[in-house]
């Protein structure tokens, strides 16, 4: 039941055909990792008004975060990632509930990290761990809400086996990456915020754009192209769940 | 045969286009996977993700055929 307080925070969207503020507000929704993906979704997130928003990241404010980390101030710098983020979010949003997970997702915390979520958007800044969250999404039925963003570049996706082919369907390990992945801040917040859409769509009950597909973005030519994903007979996970 | 390869974000530079700032016309023996075929171009298969073609994946398994256009996508790993 939403309060009058929050009648009032949510009446402008509220007035969106379809929109369900009470499925928002019953819906447990994971962010793992809190940086550039993490910060706009889980702050758009919470604006929208998710009930509970389950964060998890191992990592401490740096300098270097500041160009496209918004959760995060300078008056951050040195803290819990996951604690700054509580904070904020408190700020923005008191009526939602936060579970932290202060932790670098593994696959031996993973289980524990994603249980009683309903969905996940990925944060991550590489492809190891986010094969681990494909794995458990996989495993337990969840949707997973893909992101991944270098220099202007982006791609989100929405997986959810055995409907959609999974990540490891669209992706294999030992791919190329930098020491230092270059990035700035509109394109994680681009794609960020997309995901936060597509997690909205499926918590109210409607067929998230992304399912089984792949947005790609080019903020350099700024061109937005969407492929289809289909299942890899082959694939090491989903084909074998 | 003849294919075109085209190239998104920082793969474009490795690509060397030819035909406009992103395309590459490859002439390549008929019947060899796509991963063959960029090595014999000089660009290893692990600085690129995923390809498509015509709005559909394609892996790096995949044998084109003749006047393909296939659009081939860096990794990226951040967040």
């Amino acid at each position: 039941m939403l309060s009058d307080k929050e009648k009032e925070r949510y009446s402008r969207q509220v007035l969106i055909p379809g929109w369900n503020q009470e499925k928002l507000k019953q819906a447990n929704v994971l962010v793992v990792g809190l940086g550039g993906l993490g910060s706009a979704s889980a702050l758009y997130l919470a604006a929208a008004g998710i009930g509970r928003l389950h964060l998890c990241d191992g990592d401490r404010v740096e300098l270097s975060d500041l160009n496209r980390q918004m959760l995060y101030s300078e008056s951050s710098l040195g803290l819990l990632k996951v604690e700054e983020a509580s904070r904020r979010i408190g700020a923005l949003n008191p009526s939602v509930a936060i579970v932290r997970h202060n932790a670098y997702l593994d696959s031996r915390n993973a289980a524990e990290i994603i249980a009683g979520c309903q969905v996940i958007v990925d944060g991550l800044d590489s492809l190891e761990p986010r094969f681990i969250l494909n794995q458990e999404s996989v495993l337990r039925g969840i949707p997973y809400v893909y992101g991944a963003v270098q220099g202007w570049q982006g791609y989100a996706g929405f997986f959810h086996p055995p409907q959609t082919a999974c990540l490891a369907c669209l992706l294999r390990p030992g791919a190329f990456k930098p020491d230092r992945v270059p990035v700035w801040g509109v394109t994680p917040g681009a794609i960020g915020l997309i995901q936060a859409g597509e997690v909205v769509k499926w918590t109210l009950g409607q067929n998230p754009s992304l399912q089984g597909r792949l947005l790609i973005y080019d903020g350099a030519s700024l061109s937005f192209e969407i492929i289809s994903v289909e299942k890899d007979p082959a694939c090491p996970v989903c084909s074998r769940a | 045969m003849v294919i075109y390869l085209k190239a998104g974000g920082e793969l474009r530079s490795k690509l060397q286009p030819d035909v406009d700032h992103f395309t590459r016309r490859v002439e390549t023996e008929a019947g060899k996977p796509l991963s063959d075929i960029l090595i014999g171009i000089g660009i290893s298969p692990a600085f690129v993700a995923f390809a498509f073609k015509d709005g559909q994946l394609k892996r790096l398994d995949y044998t084109p055929s003749e006047g393909d256009i296939i659009t081939l996508q860096p990794p990226v790993s951040g967040g």
